[in-house]
């Protein structure tokens, strides 16, 4: 950072942009919270009664619960998936040298750079004329498609400083393969991999385009909000809406430290 | 067409006991081009062999290749009579300092070193002797046993990755320009070391550098590599005085050349200086005479050298307890050395007479 | 000294063996990648340019070839085309604001924050985790009559807020506010490439700060600044969520026409025709952009 002895103008404006737009972002996921503690159905602000009702009835309610195990199947099953295939696929990005890699490395950059709505709609296209019948399943694999570039670009930027030469000296010091890969290659890529888990997870958890054309009857979460924010509105939308947000930003809080506490145990 | 054997000038060789290791004409080629071309060269047990050439003449490939890292395109590597190029690096009894010295960040001194007994499956309780053990032969505090590697200091990392090194007793010691990325101080202090090191174990060691001066301190002796090719290989002291051509005496020092071209009469003369020169044990027609700045001397009078030019002096340096002067004649720059000792400064830009004697000067062919 | 493969080869494998591993370790490793690519990104799109050939309302995709579909799109009377040039429009705008908006941020992130600037950045990309309905839906109940505008301003004494949503405004609003993430990062990036001594060197060279904006770290954060625009653009061409929640289907956009012929009017075809117009403008766009990009440079040297 150039080091400038007093603040400026310029940073101070910078700063108070940022807040600015800080606060305009959580702004929305703050009214919706307000949205959900009110006692009556309708949403009127000043909030005339504050409840927690229908925060309780969202817990209770059956059908919210399987929303919330449908989002958890897709959302494990896609961090699963997504960690082995984009480890692999970071790999070839940033840590061997092959023939095709330049060209590699632009193609799976295009399901990033692809409005994922078309891409849900092409995918629906494409499973119905397969004759494919849309579950959670195939959500999985649609959101598949996008996480799975996203999180190889995760990893690859931590593997950019991956030394082979340590790999080079396990092996001339008498490790086998698997040694080399237990003992070197995974416990230094580890932060990588957990942060493109974490990714993987999270963005699947809070996926609605992809969900929406692809799930066929399965729901999950950020569907259903959609549908009932169209018709059927009640307090638990926001309710939800708000849960599904603080259990994402729970994940990441605890995930981050676990990461941190990591770093500190290997250096006494 | 490969290039004639690189022998020794030590002819008793062939008497001598079997060498630990014999390159056979080794080659690896990229594509096209071969970055190690034809190598042939024995080690001989319990040596300190320094490779050193400019960047890129293949010295790294070349060991790489010892290490079992490349496999070569062509000939043969054999470490006491077996033929080892298909053995891959964790099964030669060999190991290898990386430059960037490869020590693992994510474990301590202690783990680092003791990493391959550990590959072994060698017991905890041994495995920490061993590598305490080792710690001490490096001069490595003991506390530093539990402390992550990289707290330590350059030193003190480089300390633990040769102690990792010795952790297997392999046979071979191989390093790739380890001391190059320390300040001055500590590169004298650890090249003393390396060679006590080499003694204590009596290992055989194999080092590449491009420095010079690494490899006359500590080597037995010293291979000159460029373009692939061994150009020549002997003492330190045998390629410092009798290089085999102009690179070798270019590279191992500054060192003045001059064209030179024979007379009827036997003399030389230059293109590159006026007057006649004699030259000892001169055998071809036409070559270059080479003067070391310290063979070359200011003179009082024409008769105090065989070998004299008129120059005038253009620019002095001060090496510390030697004063190096840049003399011109005509187009030609030479460069002479004398200690402080020697007299008084000329002034510059004074006419002067410099001049050596034929056993002084080197010819070489080209 | 970059020799190709030979980091975990040697198993004492004879050499024919070893001659018939043709893939080297890179490519092979890739392969996951690719074979999820090929059946979940190549085979859609292939698919629905072989539905944008079929006869319009049909499924008889790759068994008849009809330019049909391509004609109703480009027919002034039909109205689908009205919705692509909303779609471009709003998408253009977006961009436009947003470089706008998320300049200072980026700015800040590579030059001002310091140490605190892995936390602003957290604060920006955890936006990303909450779905986009869940955001947009906030938004609504702040503009919404009786929401948490009108409400404070009411209660302040005030007339009521104004009726923002559900009009084009509120869409365009909509997608600046999703699409913040998708221009600040790769701008972030372009700028935190522009080392600081190069600033230095231009003050004491005597430039002002603008001339140093202008001449130094403009050019050089461009590559970046560039990406982000494209990003921002390719996806919010297709976005639809913005202009159905917020604007409440004021607007019709490309991406909502399409869903409409693979829904509600079962017009594969048309539909897929639609979406191969959209695909084919992204791919080229994304094409130039990231051609010549040097993605180790980027991405690598931090």
């Amino acid at each position: 950072m150039s080091g400038a002895s007093a603040p400026r103008a310029t940073d101070r404006l910078v700063r108070g942009w940022t807040a600015f737009v800080i606060v305009a972002i959580y702004l929305p996921i703050l009214c919706g919270v307000l949205a959900s503690i009110g006692k009556s159905r309708y949403f009127r602000f000043p909030v005339p009664q504050y409840s927690l009702e229908w925060w309780q009835r969202t817990v209770d309610s059956i059908e919210i619960g399987q929303l919330v195990r449908t989002s958890l199947k897709m959302a494990s099953a896609v961090t699963v998936i997504a960690v082995v295939v984009a480890f692999l696929g970071a790999l070839a990005y940033a840590r061997y040298e092959w023939k095709g890699r330049k060209l590699y490395q632009k193609l799976v950059l295009l399901p990033i750079f692809f409005p994922q709505p078309v891409m849900g709609l092409a995918l629906l296209l494409w499973f119905n004329a397969l004759g494919v019948t849309l579950s959670w399943q195939t959500a999985v694999f649609a959101h598949l498609v996008w996480i799975v570039p996203v999180v190889t670009l995760v990893m690859a930027i931590q593997m950019y400083g991956f030394d082979p030469a340590l790999e080079e000296a396990a092996f001339d010091l008498g490790a086998s393969r698997l040694q080399v890969l237990r003992e070197v290659t995974l416990p230094i890529l580890w932060p990588g991999i957990w942060s493109g888990a974490l990714f993987a997870f999270l963005l699947s958890w809070g996926n609605f385009p992809l969900s929406l054309y692809t799930t066929g009857p399965d729901t999950s979460v950020p569907e259903w909000l959609y549908a009932k924010m169209v018709a059927g509105y009640t307090p638990m939308v926001p309710a939800l809406g708000s849960m599904a947000t603080i259990a994402a930003a729970a994940i990441l809080l605890v995930a981050s430290l676990a990461l941190r506490l990591r770093r500190r145990r290997a250096e006494p | 067409m490969k290039p004639a054997r690189a022998l020794d000038d030590d002819a008793a060789t062939a008497v001598g006991p079997a060498p630990i290791l014999r390159l056979d004409g080794v080659t690896k080629r990229f594509g096209a081009a071969a970055a190690v071309d034809g190598v042939d060269l024995d080690v001989r047990d319990g040596e300190f062999l320094t490779i050193v050439g400019p960047s890129g003449c293949g010295k790294t490939t070349l060991l790489r290749m010892l290490a079992g890292l490349e496999q070569p395109s062509e000939g043969g590597i054999v470490l006491r009579g077996r033929v080892i190029n298909d053995l891959p690096p964790n099964r030669r009894p060999t190991c290898l300092v990386f430059q960037s010295l490869a020590l693992f960040p994510h474990r301590t001194v202690g783990e680092n070193i003791a990493f391959p007994l550990k590959m072994r499956g060698v017991a905890r309780a041994a495995r920490e002797a061993r590598a305490r053990d080792l710690m001490r032969m490096m001069r490595l505090p003991d506390h530093y046993f539990a402390r992550n590697v990289m707290r330590c200091s350059g030193g003190e990392r480089q300390r633990v990755a040769i102690a990792r090194a010795f952790a297997n007793d392999p046979e071979i010691l191989f390093f790739d320009e380890p001391l190059s990325a320390l300040d001055y101080k500590l590169k004298k202090t650890l090249e003393k070391e390396l060679k006590d090191i080499h003694k204590e174990t009596g290992k055989t060691f194999i080092y590449i550098t491009h420095s010079l001066e690494e490899a006359m301190v500590m080597s037995d002796r010293v291979a000159v590599m460029r373009a692939g090719r061994i150009v020549q290989i002997g003492t330190p002291e045998e390629i410092y005085t009798r290089p085999v051509n102009r690179f070798v005496a270019e590279f191992m020092g500054e060192v003045n050349v001059l064209g030179a071209r024979r007379r009827a009469d036997g003399l030389y003369d230059s293109p590159d200086a006026p007057g006649a020169f004699r030259v000892a044990n001169a055998a071809a027609p036409t070559g270059f005479i080479v003067v070391r700045p310290e063979f070359l001397r200011l003179l009082s009078g024409r008769s105090d050298a065989e070998n004299v030019i008129e120059a005038e002096i253009y620019n002095s340096y001060s090496l510390g307890s030697r004063q190096q002067y840049r003399v011109r004649a005509g187009d030609q720059t030479l460069v002479l050395e004398q200690s402080r000792a020697a007299g008084p400064a000329p002034a510059l830009d004074s006419r002067v007479l410099v001049g050596w004697d034929s056993r002084d000067g080197i010819f070489v062919e080209e | 000294m970059a020799a190709p493969d030979a980091t975990m080869h040697g198993d004492a494998a004879p050499r024919a063996e070893r001659r018939l591993q043709v893939l080297s370790i890179g490519a092979r490793c890739a392969i996951p990648v690719y074979v999820l690519l090929a059946l979940g990104f190549l085979a859609p799109l292939v698919a629905i340019v072989g539905f944008s050939f079929a006869t319009p309302r049909g499924y008889d995709a790759f068994q008849t070839f009809t330019l049909a579909n391509y004609a109703g799109i480009l027919d002034p009377a039909n109205t689908v085309w009205v919705s692509f040039v909303r779609s471009l429009v709003l998408a253009g705008l977006t961009v436009a604001i947003l470089a706008v908006v998320a300049y200072p941020i980026a700015y800040g992130l590579a030059r001002v924050f310091g140490r605190r600037a892995g936390l602003v950045s957290l604060l920006f990309v955890f936006p990303l985790f909450v779905s986009e309905n869940i955001r947009l839906y906030g938004w609504v109940l702040f503009f919404i009559k009786g929401g948490v505008l009108d409400g404070t301003l009411r209660w302040l004494g005030l007339p009521g807020g104004p009726e923002f949503l559900f009009s084009p405004a509120a869409t365009l609003f909509g997608m600046v506010y999703v699409y913040l993430p998708f221009m600040l990062f790769p701008m972030t990036l372009g700028l935190s490439t522009v080392p600081a001594d190069l600033i230095e060197a231009g003050r004491d060279m005597g430039a002002s700060r603008l001339q140093i904006w202008r001449e130094i770290e403009l050019p050089l954060a461009m590559p970046g600044i560039l990406i982000g625009m494209l990003l921002t653009f390719v996806l919010a061409v297709g976005a639809v969520a913005e202009a159905k929640v917020l604007g409440g289907q004021s607007i019709i956009v490309i991406t909502h026409d399409i869903e409409i012929a693979f829904t509600y009017a079962q017009n594969w075809p048309l539909g897929s025709a639609l979406a191969v117009l959209l695909t084919i403008l992204v791919g080229v766009l994304t094409f130039f952009g990231i051609a010549r990009l040097d993605l180790d440079r980027i991405l690598g040297r931090r």
